[in-house]
């Protein structure tokens, strides 16, 4: 303590009849530190919890079990303050420094890890406990350094009012500012460097500090630049955290509010992701592609627009562009972040050659059923290639409903087709689209091939007849997967395939999306 | 674009998953100030601030101008007089049957007076950017095929949209309620259905399989009139004593007795009462009880006799088209406050709550669609009418909460379906008025709409106690309960809407629908007066309402 003495900005000793004249020479500085660091703490705990939250999913559950370990780590950081002897503001400085590198990559670290650890929990335990410990020191160490200063009943009466000022404080910029604007983590780093900011300045301040100040200084600024430069770089990395889930280098990824987006490169392949789901490997897509399209426009010699829905890579459109007879084609898509992502991007623009861009491809950004339901166009070809039943929302686009909606807007003898899943993998969901189909009053014709990176994939080809044929038309040249010869084969279904009698899925019954998570399940559990 | 490889997701299940990521930004910051305020500041009361966020509103039927019934003096004398046929006062589903009917069999002559500011009464929606919502009735179970007259009207709202080869109607996709339907929240598990099917003892899963097959057989027993024992509209049900007994012992008692004591049944049951009468077991006949389940014969060629038809605005979507089908004048904020017979007929005293004017209406007939005892309050000064008391009929106070949430925290089990109920809970759960919708969920905000019949006291009491209740004193209540079904769920909630019903509907209280009561109250009065309400049927459902408009239609026309 002695050392403190020959401050003056911490004012002068106590007298023993303990004047209360003292309140006028309050160490402003050190009053204010508390008020920082409370609010240092609270965030960290805030964080903690958020995260646990969700990532661990059951908010309450996290929540309160967080805060309990975070407070009872406290306590056993209060009662550890007792050991701390000798010069305590060096204890103090060194203190906030910890804090703040402990505090502030806390957030970043449990994103990068949550993939990595296979304890996530005792991870974040962990970390929760040695924040804990550390923040449960600050205040007790305070006190003693400022003990001699002022009467009992003042010195606790002024810290703890500043340790609640601040408390306050955080828990209302926390969810009203911080996150929103900020994200949890480059939160969890501001607040860091807030810690390492009071060490600094006490550090300025106090005249004692000057034998280590040197050294001391050079350890902030080395923590302040690592906070910064995560601060700088937050968003890469949590690309980065998807990166190693990947396994690939991942070149691109975004989300939209429909949906994660992320794409994949190795020396072989590119991939799309979307919300954590294969969509196609660059090295196979063209066998889905040209198995979607082919069957259907070979036998559609005479037609000139079709409609797309789904598909927002571009790369069904690109088969159909090799049909110069066709004068418009539309495609639908929920998510604009896709079409642009497909129209934009060099490397896709390769992939899916610039399909999207072409003055025939007219591209409309809107939920589907929506739009067919309100449309009056007609169509001679319509494409459907949503992504696979997995959930209510996605089962409607799927009913009988929706494919008598999508009836309409075929004109005379035109047809459609739909990507249906794996007839192998999910074989009663595969028959429930082709049943649903003949509910809605067409004709259907299922087929399937093999996509190595998906497996055994089907399709199913509907009309208002029973006219279609294999091999009618003309197939455009250059074609790798699709002949008429792969055209008929495709047609056969082995009997681990075959028919299966299923419901209808109806909106009112969703049978497709039972099936889905029936066939799926297994490989899913 | 297919969804390969779902196994992948197991690889990194939180990152990847949008609601999730969203929640992040959005909710779980709010939630996690509200949360921790409390442990850290100790005293500090967080539960009351964290609503400031909520805005919204406490409506409800015209009460104020409902009340002036028993103050008539308050009201302005007339300055006017009209003339009309028939007056119809009250535009619930009863009263608008009933124009409607009317109408359709030549007599255009009528006028309908409604005290609210549109018609529907219990079948009343709202709105809001979000999504329309319903304040009341909000679905109709797929009719049996032999009430034609219902069929003929689905048909003409497009909710019926045809008949298949075999005979039976197609119901619109549209209308037939979106899957998934129903599901409970039960030891912190969604499971699919309302009967509770999780945890239960072999005795307990027995008893609700007894209960259900008793049902089936219910469903097809015939009385020895040759009348379905259990059939809509009820008056259609057989007078054979083996089942009107029933109506002499309470649901609870029947239930005793025949030994379904098994609780979660117990609970299902009495959840069910609640839900269709607003009130419990222990206070509607067995009959009735019974009738809940063994009444729903409906077939149709796309659904089944347990799927319902319902729309985002409920029940007002069937109401408004039966107020279009007729173009027969109808005045709203109309209260009808005075009846007297004269030589010519009667004499009706209105009164205008947004001119404030009154008017004397004559009209040779009046129909009288309004609840019964304000039917009797009319015929204060009337002679030969069989009206029973207020006291003698239960209706049970409502609140209703129209709720806007940008996301509702998910427990594990089934996703959200159209009704959603937490086993034990002390309202009946949530209906989600976004269930039609066709269009992707994104995770946009949506409206559930809350229903809570306030049965912990008498009804008197109750009425009391929720006309008292302010809005402020309301909102906590509502967001404890929604609380308890997703937990964190406060700061997703941008609105609450909130309704009180005085008079919900009115519960088959032992005796009530075969005592001798019921059917002489809806007796014409001289042929002049005649009575149409669910009240008169003594179950509240929309065929009823339905029902009881035609049969006084019918009455009218045939005493023309
Ligand atoms: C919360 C709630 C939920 C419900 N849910 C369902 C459901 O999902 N499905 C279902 O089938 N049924 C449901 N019901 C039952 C519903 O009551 C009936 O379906 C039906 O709407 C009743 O119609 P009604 O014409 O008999 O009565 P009301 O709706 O009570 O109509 C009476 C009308 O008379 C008017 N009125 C009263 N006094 C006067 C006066 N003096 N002058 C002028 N007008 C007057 C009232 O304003 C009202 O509009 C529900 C009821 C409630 C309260």
């Amino acid at each position: 303590m002695a050392e403190l003495l020959d401050e003056p900005a911490l004012g002068a000793p106590v007298t023993d009849a303990g004047a209360p004249a003292a309140d006028a020479r309050l160490p402003g500085l050190l009053l204010v530190a508390v008020a920082v660091i409370a609010t240092c703490g609270l965030i960290y705990e805030l964080i903690a919890g958020t995260l646990a939250s969700y990532l661990l999913g059951d908010s309450v559950t996290q929540f309160s079990t967080i805060i309990g370990a975070y407070l009872f780590a406290m306590g056993i950081g209060s009662w550890l303050s007792k050991f701390l002897d000798g010069p305590l503001l060096k204890w103090f400085i060194r203190l906030e420094i910890l804090v703040g590198i402990v505090g502030g990559c806390m957030a970043p670290l449990l994103f990068l890890l949550f993939e990595y650890v296979t304890s996530f929990r005792l991870l974040l335990y962990a970390l929760v406990g040695l924040t804990g410990v550390l923040v449960g020191l600050e205040i007790p160490l305070l006190m003693r350094i400022l003990e001699h200063r002022f009467p009992f009943k003042d010195l606790v009466a002024r810290v703890f009012t500043f340790d609640y000022v601040g408390a306050l404080l955080a828990s209302l910029i926390f969810p009203l500012v911080l996150v929103p604007h900020l994200g949890l983590i480059r939160t969890s780093l501001l607040f860091g460097a807030l810690n390492l900011v009071v060490a600094s300045v006490v550090l300025a301040r106090f005249a004692e500090t000057r034998p280590y100040r040197r050294r001391f200084a050079g350890g902030i600024g080395a923590a302040l630049a690592g906070l910064g430069a995560l601060f700088y770089f937050a968003n890469d990395l949590l690309a980065h955290t998807e990166t190693l889930a990947f396994q690939d280098q991942v070149i691109y990824s975004k989300s939209t509010p429909y949906q994660r987006i992320v794409l994949t490169r190795n020396p072989r392949e590119l991939r799309l992701f979307l919300n954590g789901n294969l969509q196609f490997s660059s090295l196979d897509e063209y066998r889905y592609h040209e198995a979607l399209v082919h069957p259907l426009m070979q036998a559609l010699p005479s037609a000139r627009r079709v409609l797309v829905l789904g598909g927002g890579d571009g790369l069904a459109v690109r088969e159909l562009l090799k049909y110069k007879q066709l004068t418009s084609i539309r495609l639908v898509d929920l998510d604009p972040g896709m079409t642009q992502l497909f129209r934009h991007s060099p490397l896709l623009l390769a992939l899916n050659k610039g399909a999207l861009n072409d003055p025939k491809v007219q591209v409309i950004s809107a939920d589907a059923y929506q739009w067919v339901r309100a449309d009056t166009a007609r169509y001679d070809a319509v494409i459907v290639d949503f992504p696979d039943p997995s959930n209510y929302s996605i089962g409607k686009l799927y009913s009988a409903a929706f494919y008598t909606a999508l009836t309409k807007r075929l004109a005379p003898g035109g047809r459609l087709v739909v990507q249906s899943t794996s007839p192998y993998l999910a074989r009663q969901s595969f028959w429930c689209v082709a049943h649903t189909l003949q509910a809605a009053g067409l004709h259907v014709v299922p087929y399937h091939l093999y996509v190595p990176s998906f497996g055994e994939w089907g399709y199913v080809l509907a009309g208002p007849d029973a006219q279609w044929r294999g091999d009618a038309g003309p197939l455009p040249a250059g074609l790798r997967y699709v002949t008429a010869g792969t055209i008929h084969d495709m047609l056969r279904f082995p009997p681990d395939m075959a028919e299966v009698p299923t419901e209808v899925n109806q909106l009112n019954n969703q049978a497709l999306v039972r099936y889905f998570e029936e066939d799926w399940g297994p490989y899913v559990h | 674009m297919p969804l390969s490889k779902p196994w992948r997701k197991l690889l990194f299940p939180a990152l990847m998953d949008v609601s999730r990521r969203s929640f992040l930004v959005r909710g779980g910051a709010t939630l996690a100030g509200a949360a921790l305020v409390g442990p850290l500041l100790p005293g500090c009361a967080p539960a009351a601030a964290s609503l400031a966020h909520i805005q919204g509103q406490l409506l409800g039927p015209n009460a104020a101008a409902g009340h002036l019934l028993r103050d008539p003096g308050k009201i302005p004398a007339p300055t006017r007089t009209v003339d009309t046929d028939v007056l119809i006062v009250g535009g619930g589903v009863a009263g608008l049957s009933a124009r409607r009917w009317l109408h359709r069999h030549g007599l255009t002559d009528t006028l309908l007076v409604e005290l609210d500011g549109q018609a529907g009464g219990n079948a009343s929606a709202g709105h809001n950017p979000t999504s329309a919502y319903p304040w009341g009735a909000h679905y109709l179970p797929v009719p049996d095929v032999r009430n034609r007259e219902l069929l003929d009207f689905l048909q003409e709202t497009g909710s019926l949209t045809g008949y298949a080869p075999s005979g039976l109607p197609i119901y619109s996709d549209y209308h037939l309620c979106a899957a998934p339907d129903e599901r409970l929240s039960i030891s912190g598990h969604w499971q699919d259905g309302l009967v509770p099917a999780v945890g239960l003892s072999a005795e307990e899963q027995a008893q609700t399989a007894r209960f259900f097959q008793l049902i089936e057989r219910l469903k097809t027993a015939v009385g020895r009139d040759g009348r379905d024992a259990f059939r809509i509209p009820l008056d259609a049900s057989s007078a054979d004593e083996t089942y009107r007994r029933l109506d002499r012992i309470s649901f609870a008692d029947y239930l005793s007795q025949e030994g379904y004591s098994a609780a979660p049944l117990r609970w299902y049951l009495d959840y069910a009462c609640r839900d269709d009468y607003g009130a419990p077991a222990a206070q509607v006949s067995a009959w009735a009880g019974l009738h809940y389940f063994a009444c729903r014969k409906g077939r149709a060629h796309n659904a089944t006799g347990g799927d319902v038809l319902t729309w985002p605005e409920g029940n007002h979507f069937l109401a408004g088209h039966l107020r279009r089908q007729a173009p027969t004048p109808l005045q709203t904020n109309t209260l009808a406050y005075d009846l007297r017979e004269t030589a010519a007929g009667v004499e009706v005293l209105t009164y205008d709550t947004a001119a404030r004017q009154s008017t004397r209406v004559r009209a040779r007939r009046v129909l009288l669609a309004t609840p019964a005892h304000v039917a009797r309050r009319l015929l204060a000064a009337v002679p030969g009418h069989a009206l029973p008391p207020a006291a003698a009929f239960h209706h049970a106070p409502w609140l209703v909460a129209n709720l806007t949430v940008s996301g509702l925290p998910q427990g594990p089990g089934r996703p959200l379906s159209w009704d959603n109920v937490r086993y034990g809970s002390a309202s009946l759960g949530y209906i989600n008025a976004n269930q039609q919708d066709i269009s992707q969920d994104t995770g946009g905000p949506r409206v559930v709409t809350l229903y809570w019949p306030l049965t912990d006291e008498a009804p008197d009491l109750a009425r009391r106690h929720a006309y008292q209740t302010s809005y402020a004193q309301w909102l906590p209540r509502v967001v404890a309960e929604l609380e308890t079904y997703h937990p964190g769920v406060t700061p997703y909630l941008q609105r609450a809407d909130l309704w009180v019903w005085g008079h919900g509907m009115v519960a088959p209280t032992p005796g009530l629908l075969w005592g001798p009561g019921r059917a002489a109250a809806q007796q014409p009065v001289r042929g002049r007066i005649f009575f149409a309400h669910t009240d008169f049927s003594g179950i509240s459902i929309f065929e009823e309402a339905f029902y009881q408009g035609i049969r006084a239609a019918r009455e009218m026309l045939g005493a023309a």
